[in-house]
């Protein structure tokens, strides 16, 4: 009896459904369609009930199983410790997690406990026979497309290549049980420090305006977020702005920071170098602003705006006001 | 304080000449100069600053090819004090499960305080293996260090992680596996004294049949197809005074449907 | 006594490629120079000023250490792997180039004709890049005719007394240490080449001045400084070498040193050579790159060719010169000639590749010529190689 397709539904520091996780779920529900599969959502959470509910908007059936130990422990290790149980349990085939910090955690710890195979960072999923998985590879330069050599796998899902779309019907919470001790080692939170710039993960912005050398200054970050605030984006950068201490590391993007794919990467004094090209080339849309006619990323921008980004931005920031006014 | 660092040489993004094998799509690792993972730097970096901080030694731990001990020579250079390497022609393509399995069975001969790893690999890896290993040898898993601070005589470690919200302040007795990222700070240059002298220092190799408990199961997963991306439309270039060229940009956005 | 240097092993046998060990230090200080160094560059030029923190990071990163041997902290004083180091650095800044060939060049007197307490007491801080030497030979009546220095040093119980002034010194005016020839002697009839004597001067003695830094056409971030002494009383532990072995010191300081300055511009030429090909790749005009128009591609296969060359005669001249070849003056003077003026046919080369845009500073090349001037100047003009070349060929025909 071929076994349902899970979707592991993950939580944001506050408890509620991850972005990533409503995307995942419209993807495994399309999947299940072709598959004719059944698609049970997991969440497992220490308050997993509200989190739940949202992810019944996306799939028919989610199972909500409530754990307390991860309220101040370290939760990808427990969480993957329950979904392997329960995996032994319910006998899916295959679990769709997200390919973010906390979706790879628990799918690492799932796939070390079950022996299964996991395809990671997967821009697309069809089935044929099994989910035939496409992944970028070498920072865009490759596409490769995967199965599974048996009838069961994790696949991990990178953020923005599914638009989230919730279901026709509202699917229904059950609430399921998993009992005995956890045996892998617990990691206590001894403290949770918010920080005061923190952005909504850049990986999952559909826009996003970035700034790099260019910019010169955390002064000039300015124009950079206000166009992303008019845009209704986020915020990125290159490494030369992290390092220079101009903006947070959380928003690198680049070979040692963020690989991102949104609708629309803005590039504002940015030249291009490769290590920060793979981290955004496979962007829908590519705009870029520089003052160097002859910067690499004039070579696979969609658009090349060839100005000083201190006159080009703000002028691009009236032309919007000046259209939604 | 023993620390073991996973390391693992990949393709030079820097270079373009990555390919993958037309016959069984698996890397041509032969094909580009490998580098240190760039994210392995880092958490080399973290090592080596602890154990200046706190004395011991920085050992390297490897599966990869064998034209891997070049690489890892690099990694010497920077202060590590010597290396092990798992080789074996069965391992190539290795899928994610044997690669757990491997390293931690490898790892088991091996005496550490920390077993720090990079975040992910730019050669197609997805950040699943080091919890993996930590689930596989009941090592306490701290993920996406911004700081480490091990406290030696209470044998626990602090790690401070980033979280989408600001950073979690983990503690967990060691040994532990810590993966590291950017915020750890800048790798260093090999000194060139460095350089002179990794090529005295222990880099042991071993095959398969040498690390009690590996096997190169049967693969889980395999590769249909390498395809390019479609090319991207040639590029427009906008030049011109800067209201003008807004005016292009936002009607492009809107053609595009983006605002 | 001053002892030479220890004769060195005998090589196997002939070998025209680099050791890994060569290969690794070359490309580990190529890394370093573009990622760290070249960044610097067009700002080292604009304000002229020493660049510390380059001397600062070669220091850490051990490269200050090459011409010393290991028993001082340094990394065994191989002539070529010092130039493999000159020529990577000098390929992003010739300036940052310098410091590590006038870290060489002030040190060669000590390291060919000092005592083994002159180099225990400097060596350590000179390998560790702590402290600076520098070379103080030329004065302003005595540039190719060296022999003509007119800076007296006059016995003084168990001190000398250095009056005299030196013109052109590279890194004079930041230096610890400074090696300086002067006249022990000037009875007439004493033979002109036997009449100078080194010593080591140290900046905090009394009497030593830097009076000018000179304002020049290229390698701007070094400070060429004119020196006065004006009654420095140098210790006579301060004598390198015998009285009168000075000049002799010097050449023999010179076989050893022309090489670095044929490194640096190797490391200028190919330099420019990278940016006029790339440039030549990216820029269209006419309808494609201008790489593909043959007048183009004809100077560019020149510069690399040339460039090709002289840095395979300067390795060759590192090896032999090593290796203690009796015709290393020849070697010397070779390698230097034929590089010097490589860089300057290059860089004025990749000047014109460039066009318009080679002549302003938005591209580094227009700097790069101005540098690679200097390569035909100093160490010895180029019309004094061509003297010693062919002495050397005219005594063996």
């Amino acid at each position: 009896m071929p076994g349902p397709i899970w979707v592991h539904g993950e939580l944001t520091p506050d408890g509620s459904l991850a972005k990533i996780s409503t995307e995942v779920a419209t993807l495994a529900r399309d999947v299940g369609a072709t598959s004719k599969r059944d698609v049970v959502g997991v969440i497992v959470g220490s308050d997993p009930k509200g989190a739940a509910t949202e992810l019944a908007r996306y799939v028919p059936r989610v199972l909500a199983i409530t754990e307390p130990a991860t309220a101040d422990h370290a939760a990808a290790t427990i969480v993957g410790e329950r979904l392997a149980e329960l995996i032994e349990r319910e006998q899916p085939d295959y679990v769709f997690t997200g390919a973010g910090p906390e979706g790879r955690d628990v799918a690492g710890v799932v796939g070390a406990l079950t022996g299964w195979g996991v395809l990671v960072n997967a821009i697309a999923v069809r089935w044929e026979d099994g989910p035939v998985v496409d992944m970028s590879v070498f920072g865009g330069k490759l596409t490769t497309t995967s199965r599974f050599a048996g009838e069961r796998g994790i696949v991990t899902v990178r953020p923005n290549v599914v638009t989230a779309e919730p279901a026709s019907a509202t699917g229904k919470v059950e609430a399921a049980a998993v009992s005995g001790a956890l045996k892998l080692p617990l990691v206590k939170v001894v403290d949770r420090i918010a920080a005061d710039d923190v952005a909504a993960p850049i990986e999952e912005a559909r826009i996003i305006v970035s700034g790099g050398r260019g910019v010169g200054g955390p002064d000039g970050f300015g124009v950079v977020q206000e166009l992303a605030a008019a845009l209704g984006g986020a915020v990125g950068a290159t490494r030369a702005a992290v390092d220079a201490g101009w903006i947070p590391y959380a928003q690198q993007i680049g070979q040692t920071g963020k690989i991102v794919k949104p609708a629309l990467y803005l590039a504002l004094g940015i030249s291009g170098a490769i290590q920060h090209k793979v981290g955004m080339q496979t962007a829908d849309t590519i705009v870029a602003v520089n003052r160097d006619p002859d910067a690499p990323i004039a070579e696979f921008a969609d658009l090349f705006v060839v100005g000083d980004l201190f006159e080009v931005a703000p002028a691009i920031l009236a032309e919007l006001r000046a259209r939604a006014g | 304080m023993r620390i073991v660092v996973l390391v693992k040489p990949v393709p030079d993004t820097a270079s373009s000449g990555e390919r993958l094998r037309p016959d069984d799509w698996r890397l041509d690792r032969a094909a580009v100069p490998a580098v240190v993972n760039a994210n392995d730097e880092y958490a080399l970096e973290a090592a080596l600053k602890l154990t200046e901080a706190h004395g011991g030694e920085v050992v390297l731990l490897s599966m990869a090819p064998p034209s891997a001990p070049e690489t890892m020579r690099k990694a010497l250079a920077m202060g590590a004090a010597s290396g092990m390497l798992v080789t074996d022609p069965a391992l190539g393509g290795a899928d994610v499960p044997t690669t757990v399995g491997v390293l931690s069975a490898a790892l088991r001969d091996m005496e550490y305080d920390l077993l720090l790893a990079g975040a992910d690999t730019s050669d197609g890896g997805g950040g699943v293996v080091p919890a993996g290993v930590a689930a596989q040898l009941g090592l306490p898993y701290l993920s996406y260090a911004a700081k480490i601070e091990p406290d030696e005589a209470a044998r626990t470690v602090r790690v401070r992680r980033i979280s989408p919200t600001g950073f979690d302040v983990l503690e967990a007795p060691m040994p532990a596996l810590v993966v590291c990222t950017q915020a750890l700070g800048e790798p260093r240059y090999p000194s060139l004294k460095g350089i002179m002298s990794a090529r005295g220092k222990e880099l042991t190799t071993k095959a398969l049949g040498d690390v009690a408990g590996a096997e190169a199961g049967a693969p889980t997963t395999a590769v249909l197809a390498a395809t390019a991306p479609p090319p991207r439309a040639a590029t427009r270039v906008i030049r011109g005074p800067a209201d003008e060229a807004a005016r292009e940009v936002v009607a492009f956005l809107v053609e595009r449907r983006i605002v | 006594m001053a002892s030479s240097s220890p004769a060195p092993e005998p090589r196997p046998s002939p070998t025209y490629r680099l050791t890994e060990d060569q290969a690794a230090l070359r490309d580990a200080v190529r890394i370093l120079a573009d990622e760290r160094i070249a960044p610097r560059a067009a700002e080292i030029d604009r304000t002229a000023e020493f660049p510390w923190d380059v001397k600062e990071l070669l220091a850490s990163h051990d490269i200050l250490g090459l011409p010393f041997s290991e028993a001082y902290g340094g990394l065994g004083g191989e002539l070529l792997t010092v130039c493999l180091a000159i020529e990577q650095i000098s390929r992003a800044c010739a300036t940052s180039g310098l410091i590590l060939a006038v870290q060489e060049l002030g040190s060669l007197p000590l390291i060919l004709a000092g005592s083994d307490e002159q180099r225990q007491r400097w060596f350590p801080d000179l390998a560790a890049g702590k402290t600076l030497i520098a070379f103080a030979l030329t004065e302003a009546e005595a540039g190719s005719d060296v022999a003509a220095a007119r800076t007296r040093a006059r016995r003084d119980g168990d001190d000398w007394v250095l009056d005299g002034a030196k013109r052109f010194i590279s890194q004079g005016s930041v230096a610890d240490l400074i090696t300086v020839f002067a006249a022990t002697n000037e009875d007439p009839e004493t033979p002109r080449h036997d009449r100078l004597t080194c010593f080591v001067v140290e900046k905090d003695m009394a009497g030593f001045n830097v009076e000018r830094i000179e304002h020049k056409m290229g390698i701007r971030g070094s400070p060429t400084a004119e020196l006065s002494f004006r009654g420095v009383r140098v210790p006579d532990a301060n004598r390198v070498g015998d009285e009168g072995e000075g000049f002799a010191i010097a050449m023999r300081t010179l076989d050893r040193s022309r090489p670095a300055i044929a490194a640096q511009a190797v490391g200028i030429a190919q330099g420019a050579l990278e940016v006029a090909a790339a440039y030549a790749r990216d820029r269209k005009q006419f309808g494609k790159p201008i790489a593909e128009f043959q007048m183009i591609a004809a100077m560019l296969a020149d510069m690399d060719a040339q460039t090709e060359a002289a840095r395979q005669l300067l390795y060759k001249a590192c090896v032999e010169i090593d290796a203690g070849a009796p015709d290393a003056g020849r070697w010397s003077a070779m390698c230097k000639l034929v590089a010097g003026d490589t860089a300057m046919r290059v860089t004025t080369d990749a000047v014109q590749v460039l066009g318009g845009y080679g002549y302003i500073d938005e591209f580094p090349v227009e700097r790069m010529m101005r540098d690679a001037k200097i390569t035909q100047l100093y160490e010895g003009t180029q019309q004094i190689q061509r003297l010693v070349i062919a002495r050397a060929l005219t005594a063996r025909a």
